[in-house]
């Protein structure tokens, strides 16, 4: 038997440490690499869509049509490609804050989605989709219109016109209706990234159209009463009110502004674009000016597909431009997929590698959607050439009501890339 | 100058109204029990829901049962009251629930605020489910209810009739409540428990039954204030009892913790606060109100109105 000074011994015993420790360090490694399953091949069954849009909280009102959206297009699949590569969709609560967005965007990249949809708010996309980026999962967002979402990374794209795109529309309607207008009182919530984005935009094309805000109102997410911002705004004697909150604030906003006696134009924002706000300003709603990036108008077989199993779902009304958003991004995800598989690009490989060649077929096609003719830019961004200003018009009783259509905006190349901001 | 300043104390006696009687809510409890009750916000969403539901409004199609509704819509007033009633109950449902079981076992009283936070989370997911997320309207009899023009000029400062309504019935609860509590005998002995439950319950009084009160008027406070406020702006979704809720709490510390005098004061001061940030910071208001909250709480710990608790050796 071998002895061993105490100087050896102790070298000995280090040497066992440093072993057991590299093997440790190798294990874990090993078994991380076959927990992360972008490393896993790909499986031959249905291919999981991820959906993380909001539920719970403020923005619940956008996530429930929203939801509405993704059940119509899951049938509008199921009929359309029989034979095609199963997706099946599964849904996350985003909540509305940040931390629950990347919660949810967390647990479906872990669950082994092939993409993701969401988040709701872009608030939201701003704290999850560099989570997303990361790790090679592509985003297609519903709802996102802020300023910078696609830029955020290679994986990120959305199906939601910029509101600087839009915004311009909706403005250039009211100066049509009444050229001698001058003097506009601008509402914004300054807590929230789409507004504050949104707003910027809105001040931009009044200074362009030669139009002063003689009020920049600063108001919060969570408010409902409005009548300090609305009495000061309205001493000032505003011709227009342009308005650039969510749904919820905006239509109190709005009835709160006609019983305090406003009778002017109103303009509002992308985040009024919802049958939602009805219900709050009621017979109030009626007349105000909003662009669209969707009508229910457009007479093309994929939107009169859409409308007709939307009404199936829900009945004689017609879907909020924010469903057929929701609809287009499980649309396009849709085609992609069913085009990579025909071409080969998810046999043989890991779901990593599946992500990666979905994002590349994602970006290369052109999509007939509800919205109508769509593209991507290699950014990711949505190249979409028409646009709508609608009225809302409310019907007698004030309870229910519609986006009228009052025209269809086809911009030329030059157009949209002079209201790129 | 004179007209300006008139809009500034009619705005800020609106929204102070709606703070002093959730904060009166709070304080309730709070001078019974000592702990705070974070379901009361939930309580106010209920109260708007209920009161929007019994004057015949129907369920929408997010909702669990969509379409559905009273067959008769009840008047605005009675509505608000069985609302308030309704939301009471649920308040001394909350009360079982999240406090009683923690009472008899001794628990910490920091427990009890994570239950009721849990209570009031659990109250809005339900009306969420049930209601679904989008906003409801009152009938349109509400409107007509008042009689009155949407607007009314006071010395040339303009308040929407329904804010002078709301401010005028908050004030009614807040002098009846405060009636109550000073001259009759269950207020007495509500404010003998508050006061020591040890000897109230030697002098013979129902300490328990005393606590139940408190949390049903606590919930019916806040029921009533959500019934206003829905009327006011209607009901933008489940979530919109919670800001209150946040406010009311701050008003309650403000004025001092189980102070009723205080909740009222801490109220108007709170809602004259916002209503004095220029229209160009107007997105600061919050801040300025916790700001002077801050400062209050700075040279006057025990809040505007509270008493200095003195501690026994």
């Amino acid at each position: 038997m071998t002895t061993y000074s105490p100087i050896e011994r102790r070298q000995r015993g280090a040497l066992r440490l440093a072993a057991l420790l590299l093997a440790g360090i190798g294990a874990l490694a090993w078994l991380g690499r076959s927990a992360d399953p972008a490393a896993k091949p790909l499986p031959s069954g249905p291919l999981t869509l991820g959906a993380a849009i909001a539920f719970t909280g403020n923005a619940n009102l956008y996530g429930q049509d929203q939801r509405m959206g993704l059940a119509v297009a899951e049938r509008w699949a199921q009929q359309s490609a029989p034979g095609g590569r199963p997706v099946r969709l599964q849904l996350e609560d985003g909540a509305s804050d940040e931390p629950s967005a990347i919660a949810a965007f967390n647990l479906l990249i872990r669950q082994g989605v092939i993409a993701l949809i969401g988040p709701t708010l872009s608030q939201q996309a701003f704290a999850a989709d560099p989570i997303a980026q990361r790790q090679g999962v592509p985003v297609v967002a519903p709802s996102n219109t802020a300023k910078g979402i696609p830029e955020i990374g290679h994986f990120i794209s959305r199906v939601s016109a910029q509101s600087s795109v839009i915004a311009p529309l909706s403005i250039d309607e009211a100066l049509r209706r009444d050229p001698a207008l001058k003097r506009v009182a601008v509402f914004y919530a300054q807590d929230d990234a789409f507004s504050t984005a949104e707003v910027a935009i809105f001040q931009k094309v009044l200074a362009a159209r030669g139009l002063t805000p003689i009020t920049v109102q600063r108001t919060q997410l969570a408010d409902n009463d409005f009548q300090t911002p609305i009495t000061s705004a309205l001493q000032l004697k505003p011709q227009l009110v342009v308005l650039s909150v969510q749904a919820v604030a905006g239509g109190n906003l709005i009835r709160q502004l006609r019983e305090l006696g406003y009778q002017g134009q109103i303009v509002v924002g992308n985040g009024l674009n919802t049958p939602n706000i009805y219900p709050i300003c009621q017979r109030w709603c009626d007349g105000i000016l909003i662009a669209q990036a969707y009508s229910p108008n457009l007479n093309t077989p994929i939107n009169r597909r859409f409308q007709q199993l939307f009404q199936q779902a829900h009945g004689d009304r017609p879907p909020p431009q924010i469903t057929a958003q929701a609809f287009t991004a499980y649309q396009v995800l849709f085609e992609a997929i069913q085009r990579l598989q025909r071409r080969g690009g998810l046999t043989g490989v890991t779901l990593g590698k599946a992500r990666a060649n979905l994002m590349t077929e994602l970006l290369s096609g052109t999509y007939a959607t509800p919205l109508g003719p769509i593209a991507f830019s290699p950014e990711g961004e949505v190249l979409q050439d028409r646009f709508y200003v609608a009225e809302v018009r409310m019907d007698p009783d004030g309870r229910d009501g519609r986006f009228a259509l009052v025209r269809q905006v086809t911009l030329t190349k030059s157009q949209e890339q002079e209201r790129k901001p | 100058m004179i007209e300006a300043l008139l809009q500034v104390v009619l705005n800020g006696a609106a929204s102070g109204g709606v703070y002093a009687l959730v904060a009166l809510g709070y304080t309730l409890v709070f001078s019974v029990l000592g702990v705070i009750n974070f379901a009361q916000g939930a309580l106010f969403s209920v109260g708007g829901y209920l009161t929007y539901l019994l004057m015949g409004g129907k369920i929408g199609v997010n909702g669990a049962l969509p379409g559905w509704g009273l067959p008769a819509g009840l008047p605005f007033a009675l509505a608000l009251l069985l609302a308030a009633a309704g939301s009471g109950l649920i308040g001394l449902l909350v009360e079982r629930l999240a406090f009683a079981p923690l009472r008899r076992r001794n628990a910490e009283p920091l427990l009890a605020l994570i239950t009721s936070l849990g209570a009031g989370v659990v109250l809005v997911n339900l009306l969420q489910l049930l209601m679904g997320a989008e906003g409801y309207a009152f009938p349109p009899s509400t409107n007509a209810l008042a009689g009155l023009p949407a607007v009314l000029v006071i010395g040339g400062a303009r308040i929407r009739t329904i804010q002078l309504l709301l401010l005028l019935i908050s004030a009614a609860a807040v002098l009846a409540l405060s009636l109550w509590l000073e001259r009759s005998k269950g207020g007495r002995a509500l404010r003998a428990v508050a006061e020591d439950a040890t000897t109230a319950q030697l002098l013979g009084i129902h300490s328990e039954a005393m606590v139940r009160l408190a949390f049903f008027l606590s919930g019916a406070l806040a029921g009533l204030g959500g019934g206003l406020i829905g009327v006011s702006v209607s009901l933008p979704g489940p979530y919109f009892g919670i800001g209150y809720g946040l406010k009311g709490l701050a008003v309650l510390v403000l004025g001092g913790l189980g102070s009723v005098p205080g909740a009222i004061a801490g109220g108007l001061l709170m809602g004259l606060a916002e209503a004095l940030v220029p229209s160009a910071a107007s997105g600061w208001r919050d801040a300025l109100a916790f700001a002077i909250l801050f400062a209050v709480l700075l040279l006057r710990p025990s809040g505007l109105l509270g008493r200095r608790t003195v501690e026994k050796v």
